[in-house]
């Protein structure tokens, strides 16, 4: 199949025309849910995990759960285009997860999750995790009504991720190099990664976690301690 | 990978915003930033695809201008162009603080002008 369709600018009828310049925004349905969850979500921190399929986003959320459970009331929205394994997985160390099955969408939009806030409970909630779908590509465009965007990047995944996938990384404030464990196995430098990954943006954290064998989980822990003290201090003060 | 999506939503925010006029629409220019993840042949290819289900817009024409990326420095004090998802500037300052490349937007409508 050809794609060279005759354009059809050579049929314009020239001079019995009007034109209009506009700025109509075509996210602007998303972006309009996007702010009606942040206007409801006053006093839960919101993070948005992003990153490909299988780089080990479940598992640092039942470890995350695991360890700051006790400190923290945690709930996560998990997506996937099919299956409830996520939430299964969550709800088994004891995290109050709700499955979001996209129907093969490979992204979450803003109204999926508006509409998810309907069916979990967050009565005293301080900490709110959407696990994206895993895809670097598409979820970057959509805005979900998120505080923070953490994006995790595998060790087996190679270290030239971010020059390929800008977009995620640009929007990200905090980027996770995970199976950390495997860096001697695998030729993968953090150096190098948090190099390039910060050209595209300077301002990007990165911490490097293995969640098996629990290095830089504290450091993690840390990173989203004072994001939800900091969201509560805003919360109280605007009221 | 959501073009059709979008091709589709072109058609609504344009119904919406020219509820009498949509009808008489012969031309869509589309901008789309380089971080829009948008490829102007998918989005053609989409509209295409579109227009031979709804025939009453065959004759629209569809123009997808495809915007650079630019980014603030607060060292210059002005916009500079990322080239290469390299958000540095020629002084050597770093900044992510993108002033275009991030938009999908209608940026004009032509309308077959109605006969007096």
């Amino acid at each position: 199949m050809s794609n060279t369709i005759s354009p059809k600018s050579n049929q314009m009828p020239v001079g019995s025309v009007q034109c209009e310049n506009t700025s109509l925004n075509l996210l602007k349905a998303n972006d309009f849910v996007a702010k009606a969850i942040r206007d409801r979500l006053t006093d839960i921190c919101v993070i948005n995990i992003c990153s490909s399929p299988g780089s080990g986003k479940t598992t640092l959320m039942q470890e995350t759960g695991k360890r700051l459970g006790q400190d923290l009331n945690i709930a996560v929205l998990v997506g996937d285009p099919e299956t409830e394994r996520d939430a299964i997985r969550m709800r088994e160390v004891g995290i109050n997860a709700l499955q979001i099955v996209t129907g093969g969408m490979c992204h979450i939009e803003a109204q999926m999750i508006l509409q998810a806030l309907d069916h979990i409970n967050l009565e005293n909630v301080d900490l709110l995790f959407i696990e994206n779908v895993g895809n670097l590509v598409c979820p970057a465009a959509f805005d979900l009504g998120e505080d923070y965007r953490v994006t995790l990047l595998a060790a087996t995944e190679g270290d030239d991720k971010p020059k390929k996938y800008p977009r995620m990384f640009l929007t990200s404030e905090l980027m996770v190099v995970s199976k950390a464990d495997l860096l001697p196995y695998v030729p993968f430098s953090v150096d190098a990664v948090t190099k390039d990954a910060r050209e595209v943006n300077p301002n990007l954290d990165v911490i490097s976690i293995s969640s098996l064998k629990g290095d830089g989980v504290d450091e993690w822990c840390n990173w989203l301690k004072e994001r939800v003290a900091a969201k509560k201090a805003a919360a109280s003060v605007s009221e | 990978m959501h073009e059709t999506g979008i091709v589709q939503e072109i058609f609504d925010t344009l119904q919406q915003e020219y509820p009498y006029r949509y009808q008489s629409i012969v031309k869509i220019q589309l901008e789309a930033g380089l971080l829009s993840n948008i490829q102007p042949i998918l989005i053609q290819n989409a509209f295409e695809a579109y227009v031979i289900d709804e025939p009453q817009f065959a004759e629209v024409e569809l123009e997808v201008k495809v915007l650079p990326i630019h980014a603030f420095c607060e060292n210059c004090q002005e916009a500079f162009e990322v080239v290469f998802h390299r958000f540095v500037c020629n002084c050597g300052t770093p900044s992510s603080q993108v002033i275009q490349g991030e938009e999908l937007r209608i940026s004009q409508v032509i309308f077959k002008k109605e006969a007096i």
